[in-house]
Parts: structure tokens; C-alpha cells; sequence
């Protein structure tokens, strides 16, 4: 039986979205296919990993015992020798070491040092096989700066915008301030360039609002994203899946109006509805329509942007892209790719026809496959250099 | 290990509220209780899937049973005392035998109050009931149709129920309360004034059906078909056959309505009686039949008049049900618009043939089906109905007495039929057969065997997407598994 470790938690503002990722999206449906041996590698706030059966029960995290977990648990130390090996050593003076090779990873986490394609080049390096998007893909879809640079020099449409460094809007508010106007007009919304869950996101719609919307994103980020708002606007997501052939589920529009958007608090705390007094409990699962009701041929555009967008970017096992449309011009842009979708987005694969546990055990395919074709490529290359040295 | 663990399970401090739990279970028939207290290897387990339910019997008997094994215990420390103060020979050993054996003693002896309450409280305070009521049925004027049958009978009486209440003043034993103190409460709560009683018989050994028709003197009599079922007080399935037919020695013979489409019933149908199936009821003939997971929709037919019906039940198999009802509210007086809005209004039970969706799947949910004839028809819906993925999901039947290798195989090839892409056993003592039918017939799909159904029911929706169908047929109880 093939052993997969699910790596979650990690140095991320997103540590706890992957907790939740990790256990009942991706930890559960592995077990239930009862293919693999699902090994749980929970990396800490501080970046110890970790690696224990308890770790697979949602209640040692819902209720804080984690940290008296993890003051009496031994971090896990990694080798790599051909491929991946846990070392866990025992407790006590006779305890015995413990260790385990490592056929697939399955990272389930998100944000920074996880889902940025650092985690994938340690993996890449160890040569082990693992889910989703590779380092450079990961690094440029996790750079929304970088992703809009790329999509638009494949020719897809993408909205206006201009960025900074933390430094420059530390620094020289004032001037960014007026760098953006000059620019763009309002409304806008200012990103860290990093991070996902919609986490460090505002909207402007004044110099006011743009200045503490600069100040909040710099707060988590050093690059900074402000984009011109779309009009009329639709937001639109679609989770892909699949290597060279990417595989589209269906296109979910989230239940926000024109003013609002997804901050953290509505898309994973109120179930989906701003504001007191809202329905839906299920997170994501609450607050979206799937398939987004739009005309056949926008709907098209959409789903056909999305793919092209996974291609130019090289994504591959898993994504999500997420995109803006001008429901009045019938125009769609591209907005952002998460390389790795909170949940999986195994409520919307749900709706398309693929089951948590298909799902997961696809995506285990696809990680494998591309494993492979790596595995083929040449990494050598014979000359007489150091001989003529 | 096991066996250890088993041991000191019947010490652990929830072994008093297990066994009772147990009773309750069995709803505190002492002998299915003492078959599953002798047959269980680890008490600690027991209380898996469920709890105890403290009602005011269970609260009574917990503290009996606890006041019990402590005055034992007490006891045993007294005799230990004596015995090593040397003021008692053998007062060591004999006080630490009473505390070995308190665990299984006090599990026997709780059953004795009950036995003794059933013979000299329950029964004679029932049986005064039971007189009681023969007396209420015998003077009843109205027309008194008597449901009994291996499976179906819950779905024909509620059917009947519904259709009939359209037009005419009905009332029906409740729920599936089919024996004869239930009987005897239903009969205390007519008012004299109904058109119509309905009344289940629950058979559940021999004479039993002739007892029921005894005292509830019925006018009509649907059989709603034969199947293996109690065949472990039956012994076999003519014996059970020869019970629920005894009922035509009660009611005319043209008053009599079998369904014909059971198999095991048609060897007890005699020419005089009624019979009815999925083709045909009362002179009435059945075209256009529909299956879908909203409903069951068809016409019936008779010289000039067609009558276009669509009921919220779902199966092929449910159409004999159906067209018989109409055709004898027809027969009672009922208007065909009335019939229509009757059979509109029959809607699926709570687990029986029951859809629901998950995860954006179909689920059909039959768990209290228990019969092979159920299989047969759930099988055949799925086998019928299109879907994405088909998944098939069952431990079996209970209580197949001898018959059960050759049910199961039969059940493992009625699967196969249907071609379902999983097929997902609850691992007991007839998985085997079950696998053997399935090999029989060369069956090539993904066959899943859980160890742990509850682990599987409270994850299905991981398995499932839009466009599934999934079927699930029967479950066993704690006392069973």
C-alpha cells in the first residue's frame, strides 16, 4: 500500500484554513478510498513539523490542545535519500525510532511557505511525486502580480493595474497614493500580492480608504496589488484539475453584491452572507450558485478563460481560477489563481460530478503521472569540462 | 488481547446500563436478549451504534440491577473478611467467587422480573384488552379490510389509508403496530362511526394471522405477498405461506386480494380469489408506466375510461399497490377524481423506498426493507433508472433462519443483475453468501466490505457526487451486527 502524507497547518496567515483543507477534504476522502496508508505532517506556526495519528482529529485543534501537543510531541526530521523518509524519534530511553517512506505528498496548505511553491521545490529536490501545481507554477499563481503579468502576455484579458513594494508604501504613502490615481480610477481594490483566503484585501473608493487599504496590505505582505474595479461586475471562480488536459468543474458565482466581496470573515466564518444575521453555516458551500446562471455564450467565455489561464500559467494537478466579468459588455478578466483551492472545492467537484473521494484519488493520479514525466527527463549531460579544468 | 478485553469489559462501570440497553433493544423480549447476551464476545461495544434511552422501565430497571450486583459485591467483601479473620472456612474463596460471577449472574437474573411481569401483569391485562376489543370489531358496521403479507404491509395499509380517507371516514392501525394488543389499543379508539378500518397483521410464528382474523373479524383481506421472513420461527417459507393465507377461511373468497406478483405467494392462490399485479387489479388494466425518482406515474384502463395516475412512490414494484387501491376505492364509491388526488397524496415512508439527495447523489433510502422481495425491487430500480455512478449498499437480511445461504446467493445475484458500479456489504455472518451470488453471476464492478457500517453511513457523502444513485437496503440493529 502506497503511503501519502498530507502536509498542512505551516508559517502562513491561511494556517488554519489548511487545517480544515487537510482534515475534511483531503485526510478523510484518502482514508476512505483505503488505497493509501495517510500519514497526517502538521507544520506548526513556528515551522515544526510534526507527524501523529492524533493529528487527524479536528478536535485536538478546535479545542487548543494542539499546543499542549506540541510542548510534549518531537518534531519529525526529514531524509532524503532517493526520496522522502519521516524520522520520528520515540519517547522515553528505550523508545524506538520511528520512520516512514513517503510515496506521494499531498500538500494541503495554504499561502506562504506552503502553497507558494516552497514546499514543491523541498519535494521537488527530494524527488518524491506530489499533488498539485509545481514550484515555478505555484510561485507565479501565488504572485498575483506576477499571474496577471503572465496571463496578459498570453493575450487574456486582465484589469488595469499597478503594484508597489511594502517599503515603498511604508515610505512614500503619499506619493503611492498618487501613483494610483494617476493611474487608476476608482473604486479599486488593494491585495497583498501573496496571499489568498482574501485575507489583507480592501476596497477604495477614496484617497482615504485607498491610504488604510495600503497600510492593511502591507501589514501582511511586501508587494502590493491595486487593480481598477470592474463594472457591472460578476465574480466567477472555476476549480480545474488534470496535468495536460486540464478538466474544468463548474463555474460558481459567489452570492456578494457589486460593493462587497469575499473578505476572510464572509467566506470562511459567516458561511457567506455579510453582515448580521445570515444563513449557511458550510463555508464556501453556502454561499455561491453552481453553475453560475449566466448567458450560454458568457458562461462559455468564462470557462474557456479559465483553462487558458491554468495553461498559461502551467498549472497542473489542481487550481482554481478566479475571474471578473463586466456583465454589461460581456467582457471576462482574468483575477487570480489559487494553486491550491481552500476545501479543494470538493463542493463544487460535488455538484460536477466528482465525488471527495474520486476527487482526491484523480489528484493522486495526476501527481504520479507527472511524477513520472519528470522522472524520463534528462539531468544529466556528459562533456569533458573539468577534464580541460 | 481480544479476549482480555472482552473479559474486563463485563467489570467495566457501563456494563449494568449495556445490559439494559440490550433489553431495551430487543425490546425487552428475554429471548432475543439472551441470544445476543451469549453470543457477545466484548460488552464494551455494545452501545456502538446507539444508547440507552432512560425511559422510566430502563431508569427502573438500571437502579434494580445496580442495587443488585452492590449488595452481591458487599456481600462478597463481608465473606472475604470472615474468611481471612479464619471466622469463615472457605469465606476467602467463596466471597471472591461471588464477585466473579456477579457479571453474568446479575445479566440472567435481571430477565427474571420481566418473564414474571409478562406472565403475571402483561398478559392477563392484554388478553382482558384483547376480549375487549373482539367484542368492539365484531360490533363494528363498517367494512373491515385486513392487510397481511411477508413485506408491503405498512405501504398497503398507509396506502389504503390515504386513498380511501378521499372519500370515506378511515382509520388504520398505527405505524407498523400489527399484533394483537396493538390491535386491541386500535380498537379502544374507534368511534363506531368509520366507514372503513384498516388493519395490519403483523404474522410473527405460526397461527399467528388466524388469531388476528379471530378477534379483528375483518370483511376484506389484501395479502400483500409471500417472501423469506421469521424464518426462524417458521422454519420454512410454505409454513409461512400456509399462516398468512389462512387468513381466506375469515373473508369471502372474492373479498380476498392477492398480490400476484409475488413468486412465493402464487403457489397459495386458489382461482376464487382476487388477485391483482403490476398489469392489472379488480377488471382494470395498466399501461405507460413511469419510473423516476420524483414518482411513479401510469394509466389504468378499463373498457372506455382511462385514468391517468402519478404517485409519489417510487418503484415499478409499487404499481400493483397502486392500481389495486384505486380500483377498490372505485369499487367503495369513490369518484375518480377523488382516487386521483388519493393516489397523488401517497407519498414514500420515512426509510422505506424513501429518496433523499447528497451531495448532490440520489439516495434511495430502503433500510427498513428486510425481505427479498424489498431486494428484488430495489435492485430492479436501480437497475432501471439512470444514473452516473450506481452504488449498492446492504448487510443483508436478518432472520433467514436455515434459508439464509440460499437467500443471500439469491440477494448477491439480484445485485449483480442490477450491474451497480460499487457494491458496498456490511461484513457479517452472510457477506459470504452474498459475494458467492455475486461470483455467480460474474459481477465486475468495485465490491467494498465494511468492517464498520456506521463509519461508512456517516461518511457516504464522500463517496457520492451529482448524478449518482445509490441504493440502500436494510440495516442491522446493535442486536443483530
Amino acid at each position: 500500500m502506497e503511503t501519502v502524507a498530507v502536509f498542512f497547518g505551516g508559517r502562513s496567515a491561511e494556517h488554519d484554513v489548511s487545517i480544515v483543507t487537510a482534515l475534511s477534504s483531503v485526510i478523510k476522502p484518502l482514508e476512505l478510498t483505503r488505497k493509501y496508508k495517510v500519514e497526517a505532517i502538521y507544520i506548526a506556526k513556528n515551522g515544526a513539523w510534526y507527524w501523529d495519528e492524533k493529528l487527524k482529529d479536528i478536535t485536538l485543534f478546535t479545542s487548543g490542545a494542539i499546543e499542549s501537543f506540541i510542548e510534549s510531541a518531537k518534531p519529525v526530521s526529514v531524509q532524503f535519500d532517493g526520496g522522502m523518509v519521516l524520522i520520528k524519534q520515540g519517547k522515553g530511553l528505550a523508545a524506538k525510532k520511528q520512520t516512514t517512506r513517503i510515496d506521494v505528498v499531498f500538500p494541503a496548505m495554504h499561502g506562504t511557505y506552503g502553497e507558494d511553491g516552497s514546499l514543491m521545490g523541498l519535494l521537488d529536490m527530494a524527488g518524491v511525486a506530489y499533488v498539485g501545481c509545481d514550484t515555478a507554477s505555484a510561485a507565479v499563481a501565488m504572485d498575483k502580480v506576477l499571474a496577471k503579468q503572465q496571463a496578459a502576455a498570453s493575450g487574456i484579458p486582465i484589469t488595469k493595474f499597478v503594484w508597489f513594494t511594502k517599503t515603498k508604501v511604508d515610505n512614500e504613502l503619499a506619493a503611492t497614493i498618487k501613483q494610483v490615481t494617476a493611474s487608476l480610477s476608482y473604486p479599486v481594490f488593494v491585495k497583498p500580492a501573496h496571499l489568498g483566503s482574501s485575507i489583507g484585501i480592501s476596497r477604495a473608493t477614496n484617497d482615504q480608504e485607498l491610504s488604510n487599504a495600503l497600510e492593511v496590505a502591507a501589514h501582511y505582505d511586501n508587494k502590493i496589488l491595486v487593480e481598477e474595479a470592474v463594472q457591472n461586475l460578476i465574480e466567477v471562480t472555476l476549480p480545474i484539475i488534470g496535468n495536460n488536459e486540464p478538466i474544468p468543474a463548474l463555474l460558481e458565482k459567489p452570492l456578494t453584491s457589486a460593493e462587497d466581496f469575499f473578505d476572510f470573515e464572509t467566506k470562511y466564518m459567516q458561511g457567506g452572507k455579510k453582515g448580521k444575521g445570515s444563513k449557511g453555516s458550510k463555508g464556501a458551500q453556502g454561499y455561491s450558485q453552481i453553475p453560475a446562471e449566466l448567458p450560454d455564450d458568457l458562461y462559455s467565455t468564462a470557462e474557456m478563460t479559465g483553462l487558458a489561464v491554468y495553461q498559461a500559467l502551467s498549472c497542473s494537478g489542481i487550481a482554481r481560477v478566479d475571474m471578473l466579468i463586466d456583465s454589461k459588455a460581456g467582457k471576462v478578466y482574468f483575477n487570480e489563481v489559487n494553486p491550491l483551492p481552500g476545501g479543494l472545492y470538493a463542493h463544487n467537484w460535488s455538484k460536477a460530478g466528482v465525488s471527495s473521494v474520486e476527487l482526491v484519488e484523480k489528484l493522486i493520479i495526476y501527481a504520479k503521472e507527472r511524477a513520472a514525466q519528470r522522472q524520463v527527463l534528462a539531468t544529466t549531460f556528459s562533456t569533458n569540462y573539468l577534464q580541460q579544468f | 488481547m481480544k479476549a482480555i478485553r472482552g473479559f474486563l469489559s463485563l467489570y467495566s462501570l457501563r456494563y449494568p446500563a449495556t445490559i439494559v440497553y440490550m433489553l431495551q433493544s430487543t425490546e425487552y423480549n428475554t429471548a432475543a436478549y439472551l441470544k445476543w447476551y451469549w453470543r457477545t464476545k466484548d460488552y464494551s461495544t455494545i452501545t456502538y451504534r446507539r444508547s440507552l434511552d432512560y425511559t422510566r422501565p430502563a431508569r427502573l430497571l438500571l437502579l434494580a440491577l445496580r442495587l443488585g450486583i452492590g449488595l452481591q459485591l458487599l456481600l462478597s467483601l463481608v465473606l472475604i473478611g470472615l474468611g481471612l479473620a479464619d471466622i469463615l472456612g472457605g469465606g476467602l474463596l467463596f466471597g471472591i467467587g461471588l464477585i466473579i460471577i456477579y457479571p453474568v449472574l446479575w445479566a440472567n437474573l435481571v430477565v427474571i422480573p420481566l418473564v414474571l411481569g409478562r406472565i403475571f401483569i402483561s398478559k392477563p391485562a392484554e388478553a382482558k384488552l384483547i376480549k375487549q376489543s373482539k367484542t368492539i370489531f365484531a360490533d363494528h358496521k363498517g367494512i373491515k379490510i385486513a392487510v397481511a403479507g411477508s413485506y408491503g404491509k405498512t405501504t398497503m395499509k398507509e396506502m389504503l389509508l390515504t386513498v380511501l380517507s378521499e372519500g370515506l371516514n378511515v382509520a388504520a392501525t398505527p405505524a407498523n403496530k400489527n399484533v394483537s394488543s396493538s390491535h386491541a389499543y386500535f380498537a379502544r379508539k374507534l368511534t363506531g362511526k368509520e366507514d372503513v378500518l384498516v388493519i395490519e397483521y403483523g404474522e410473527g410464528e405460526p397461527g399467528d394471522i388466524a388469531r388476528f382474523a379471530a378477534i379483528t373479524q375483518p370483511t376484506h383481506a389484501v395479502i400483500t405477498g409471500v417472501a423469506p421472513a421469521h424464518l426462524d420461527r417458521y422454519k420454512t417459507l410454505k409454513a409461512a405461506g400456509q399462516d398468512i393465507f389462512s387468513i381466506s377461511q375469515f373473508v369471502d373468497a372474492d373479498k380476498l386480494f392477492v398480490n400476484a406478483d409475488s413468486p412465493d405467494a402464487r403457489p397459495f392462490i386458489k382461482p376464487q380469489f382476487q388477485s391483482f399485479d403490476n398489469h392489472s387489479a379488480l377488471g382494470w388494466s395498466v399501461k405507460d408506466v413511469d419510473v423516476t425518482l420524483d414518482g411513479t406515474s401510469f394509466t389504468m384502463h378499463k373498457d372506455k375510461t382511462a385514468i391517468s395516475l402519478k404517485s409519489g412512490l417510487i418503484g415499478e414494484h409499487q404499481v400493483g399497490f397502486l392500481v389495486f387501491v384505486a380500483a377498490l376505492g372505485l369499487q367503495l364509491g369513490l369518484t375518480q377524481a377523488q382516487v386521483k388526488a388519493g393516489i397523488a397524496k401517497t407519498k414514500p415512508f420515512e426509510h422505506r423506498m424513501q429518496p433523499y439527495r447528497l451531495s448532490g447523489a440520489a439516495i434511495i433510502d430502503d433500510t427498513y426493507n428486510g425481505n427479498l422481495e424489498g431486494i428484488r425491487a430495489g435492485t430492479a430500480l436501480l437497475k432501471r433508472l439512470e444514473a452516473r455512478r450506481k452504488l449498492y449498499v446492504t448487510p443483508g437480511l436478518v432472520e433467514q433462519g436455515a434459508e439464509s445461504a440460499a437467500i443471500h446467493t439469491e440477494v448477491g445475484r439480484l445485485i449483480a443483475e442490477a450491474n451497480p458500479d460499487m457494491v458496498v456489504l456490511m461484513k457479517n455472518s452472510v457477506t459470504g453468501y452474498i459475494k458467492a451470488g455475486l461470483a455467480e453471476k460474474n459481477y465486475r464492478g468495485e465490491l467494498r466490505v465494511e468492517e464498520d457500517p456506521l463509519y461508512f453511513y456517516t461518511n457516504i457523502g464522500h463517496f457520492v457526487a451529482a448524478g449518482d444513485l445509490v441504493v440502500m437496503q436494510n440495516d442491522w440493529t446493535d442486536n443483530y451486527a
